[in-house]
């Protein structure tokens, strides 16, 4: 089959370090009139004590809560016409703003003040605590399905800190996490050397350079030997887990273990989770919702993660569906795929849709200054122009290789999570 | 270091849309940004929840629309879309539906294609609507385990009445009698030219405008309309639903006010900014980072076609529901009795000001905010207008309006939690 190439896709960037060893990247895109700053710290919940888990979340909330000099972080940004916001996960922490180009200095300044001079007291802490323990409260365990993937991430991880979710393993580790811990946590991570800027607008490199060195050079750094992380052990035998709750259908989770960020898998692995369900038109939908009925809704999906992660399929099931057949109809589809069952218009069809999401991705300045970072945080800042190139090589005999080393039973983790 | 200098936009230079007139009488909106590569065409039908004769036929109709068509199954929809990267979208309101399809702009012939099909010849086949009513039956049953979804259920109740077809909801067993009749005889009643605009942004080129003339004029046009009567709104006063074992509170209040086109609408939309709009407002203050009672608290001014209300909404932990109510209303009482400070009130503007330039940055938003234009009655030089309206507002101006929309008496409020 004739491959359909979209636009050759590129995102022009300029890449400096400053002698305090604080990344920056800069792209330019003159279609638009904001500028987006982002800056990464490379810290998540991956580098919390697991009696003490939380920690970079809490972390997250706790950098709005104002500085020495400037005793209101939020203002001042909205003063310039500004928005900002932030999140956490396993691997990084991300602070963001957009504002009008010409107020760029106004975010710049606010995040160099608040690189060194956080205003960590006794009561800031403690309200904070609070607003993340109902945030766990509101998202975890007033819903249904809350505790799902908590449930899922207990089974599937043994000794790797992923074994936990980024609100924590439970809220009172954020309610008795100790003022000297939570000061010691921003001395260790938050510093030039542990993270990137980056910035995407109407700017050109050399004056974000200039700027970047004006706001941020003379803060010294405090570099830290960062812990090894424990490694998972390989698994060796199928895991099962049955919870029941209240809710108004079965849910069946059943995730593998997969490669990591930078290996062949994880290409491999999202290719294979976008012929599972990348689309309206994927096998799931048409062979599990339309054709069997057995389920409500399903996916397939990848973590994402930096370290080794899950390939994770997922379904709620209809009311007159067997849990037995739900399960045995998600290895039928991993059977196929094992056995290099794949169409060729089906591959080139993900391997399009991969393309066009890039560059619809591409459209918005936000999500080139937060994508710049990432690359540069899992250490191959020019993969991010040849992702397309890797999709597009991907072959069925790989896939179907892929799928049989990944989808084997003693690589399992089952959950059933039953309506009571 | 010390604050750098601000620039505030005070305009916001937006392009007309170019009206076009298919044949058939459907105005077609162009907004041609031809530095983009992509193409995003929209059809609004006047065909929202209000419109419906039965139950849930409206939102089925939108979303059965690319379940299969006289020349294409659901299937071959899904995947000549997929294949191109093309996304189709569905959304559907109380007054009107929106269906659109974006894809990149060397595909948008292609695109426009299966376009053709899903609005003008749908066939909602009966085997597929099943499939539908069961998944959407069984999400909403999940949603309705949510203390929000229940809170906002009862508080449209409250505000438009039990019986209003914008207060109404409706059991899910009613999908159980839902006929592919019933969908058909919606479908043929509302998706007509009459009642229909069209709106596409990106790189419009003549090609691409040819086919999107040609798909709308070939709305059947009908000789006479079902006449949708809106009786009048009924308002009631506080109520409190028992959820056990809610380890949080649903909160929502507000009032009944007047839609986007009143003179007041946009003076209300500050004073909703300054009581809970934006990360600092007052109720953000005081009950998350004073308080630390909630992750978060909104309020904002929401638009329909015969009228508007104002809005809040939180979320607060079980233990300290009756003080977060106090609270709010101390915070609204506040605003009833002290003027605003000019500094707070030059926040809240500038924040209006970014938010507007925000939504404006790139074709889609340009054209979100055409169609919410349209659908009011103005057209683009209207956003002006309101930069200019939200400039003139004065602390006096927003205490008047506190004293004569916000009286506690006509304030409605629905609490959703445990109360035992």
């Amino acid at each position: 089959m004739q491959p359909l190439y979209f636009v050759k896709t590129m995102i022009k960037y300029q890449h400096t370090k400053l002698n305090n060893g604080l990344e920056v990247i800069s792209n330019r895109d003159s279609t638009s009139r904001l500028v987006a700053v982002n800056i990464l710290y490379k810290v998540g919940a991956r580098n919390e004590d697991p009696n003490c888990t939380g920690l970079a979340h809490l972390f997250e909330h706790l950098m709005f809560r104002g500085t020495h000099n400037v005793p209101d972080f939020d203002t001042p940004i909205q003063m310039a016409c500004g928005e900002n916001n932030a999140f956490t996960n396993n691997d990084y922490t991300d602070f963001y703003i957009t504002l009008p180009k010409d107020n760029i200095e106004t975010a710049l300044w606010l995040e160099s003040d608040r690189m060194c001079g956080l205003n960590l007291s006794e009561q800031a802490c403690d309200i904070e605590k609070r607003v993340v323990i109902e945030e766990f409260r509101q998202r975890y365990l007033n819903q249904p399905y809350g505790d799902l993937n908590m449930l899922l991430r207990q089974m599937v991880y043994t000794s790797h800190p992923y074994r936990w979710a980024t609100i924590g393993l439970k809220p009172e580790h954020i309610a008795d996490a100790p003022l000297e811990s939570i000061r010691k946590f921003y001395n260790d991570f938050y510093h030039p050397s542990n993270a990137i800027l980056s910035v995407s607008g109407d700017i050109d490199a050399e004056r974000v350079f200039e700027l970047a060195d004006k706001w941020f050079g003379g803060i010294p750094d405090k570099p830290y030997n960062i812990p090894t992380i424990p490694v998972e052990p390989k698994q060796t035998e199928a895991r099962r887990m049955e919870v029941e709750r209240d809710v108004p259908a079965t849910t069946i989770v059943i995730a593998f273990h997969m490669g990591n960020r930078l290996s062949k898998d994880f290409f491999l692995g999202d290719i294979t989770s976008d012929l599972l369900a990348g689309g309206d038109s994927a096998r799931l939908y048409e062979h599990l919702i339309k054709g069997k009925k057995l389920f409500t809704s399903v996916n397939a999906y990848i973590s994402g993660d930096v370290d080794e992660g899950m390939f994770v399929f997922t379904g709620q099931l209809l009311p007159t569906t067997s849990e037995q057949e739900a399960e045995a109809a998600f290895w039928e589809e991993m059977e196929l795929l094992s056995n290099g069952e794949i169409g060729d218009y089906e591959l080139e069809k993900v391997k399009n849709k991969f393309e066009a999401n890039t560059l619809f991705g591409e459209l918005n300045v936000m999500n080139k200054a937060m994508n710049l970072g990432y690359y540069s945080m899992i250490g191959d800042l020019p993969l991010i122009n040849r992702e397309i190139e890797i999709y597009r090589s991907l072959s069925k005999t790989e896939i179907a290789d892929f799928a049989r080393r990944t989808f084997q039973k003693e690589n399992s983790s089952t959950l059933i999570y039953r309506a009571k | 270091m010390t604050q750098p200098p601000l620039t505030i936009p005070d305009s916001i230079d937006i392009q007309q849309a170019e009206k076009i007139v298919a044949s058939n009488g459907t105005p077609i909106y162009v907004i041609n940004c031809p530095e983009y590569e992509v193409v995003r065409l929209s059809f609004v039908f006047h065909a929202g929840t209000i419109t419906q004769a039965r139950p849930f036929v409206a939102s089925a109709t939108a979303n059965m629309l690319a379940e299969g068509s006289a020349n294409l199954t659901a299937q071959q929809i899904a995947e000549g879309l997929d294949y191109y990267g093309s996304y189709f979208d569905i959304n559907i309101d109380r007054d009107y539906s929106y269906i659109s399809f974006c894809s990149l702009s060397k595909f948008f012939v292609s695109t426009a294609k299966i376009a053709e099909e899903v609005i003008l010849r749908p066939t909602f086949p009966e085997n597929e609507l099943a499939i539908y009513c069961a998944k959407r039956k069984q999400q909403l049953a999940i949603e309705r385990r949510k203390v929000e979804t229940i809170a906002r259920e009862n508080f449209a109740k409250a505000i438009f009445g039990e019986k209003h077809p914008y207060g109404i909801s409706y059991p899910e067993s009613e999908y159980d009698t839902l006929t592919s009749d019933d969908v058909k005889t919606h479908y043929r009643n509302h998706y007509i030219a009459q009642n229909c605009i069209v709106v596409c942004s990106g790189n419009i080129t003549t090609e691409v405008l040819e086919c999107i003339k040609s798909i709308a004029a070939s709305l059947p046009t009908a000789t006479c309309q079902p006449k949708i009567e809106i009786p009048p709104f009924s308002s009631s006063h506080t109520i409190r639903i028992q959820h056990d074992g809610a380890v949080q509170s649903s909160i929502r209040m507000g009032r009944l006010l007047f839609p986007r086109s009143h003179e007041e609408f946009i003076p209300m939309q500050v004073l909703s900014m300054v009581l809970g709009g934006y990360f600092g407002s007052r109720l953000m203050q005081n009950l998350r980072e004073q308080n630390g009672f909630t992750y978060g608290v909104f309020s904002a001014m929401v638009n329909f076609q015969h009228t508007g209300y104002l809005a809040l909404a939180t979320q607060v932990g079980t233990e300290v529901t009756e003080q977060a109510l106090g609270e709010i209303a101390r915070e609204i009482e506040t605003l009833r009795t002290q003027l605003i400070s000019e500094e707070e009130l030059e926040l809240v503007k500038n924040i209006m000001a970014g938010e507007m330039m925000r939504i404006l940055d790139g074709p889609f938003g340009i054209a979100d905010v055409t169609t919410e234009n349209i659908l009011c009655g103005f057209d683009n030089s209207h956003i002006q207008h309101n930069l200019e309206r939200i400039r003139r507002t004065t602390p006096e101006e927003l205490l008047s309006l506190a004293q004569r929309y916000l009286k506690p008496e006509d304030i409605i409020t629905v609490v959703v939690g445990d109360f035992n």
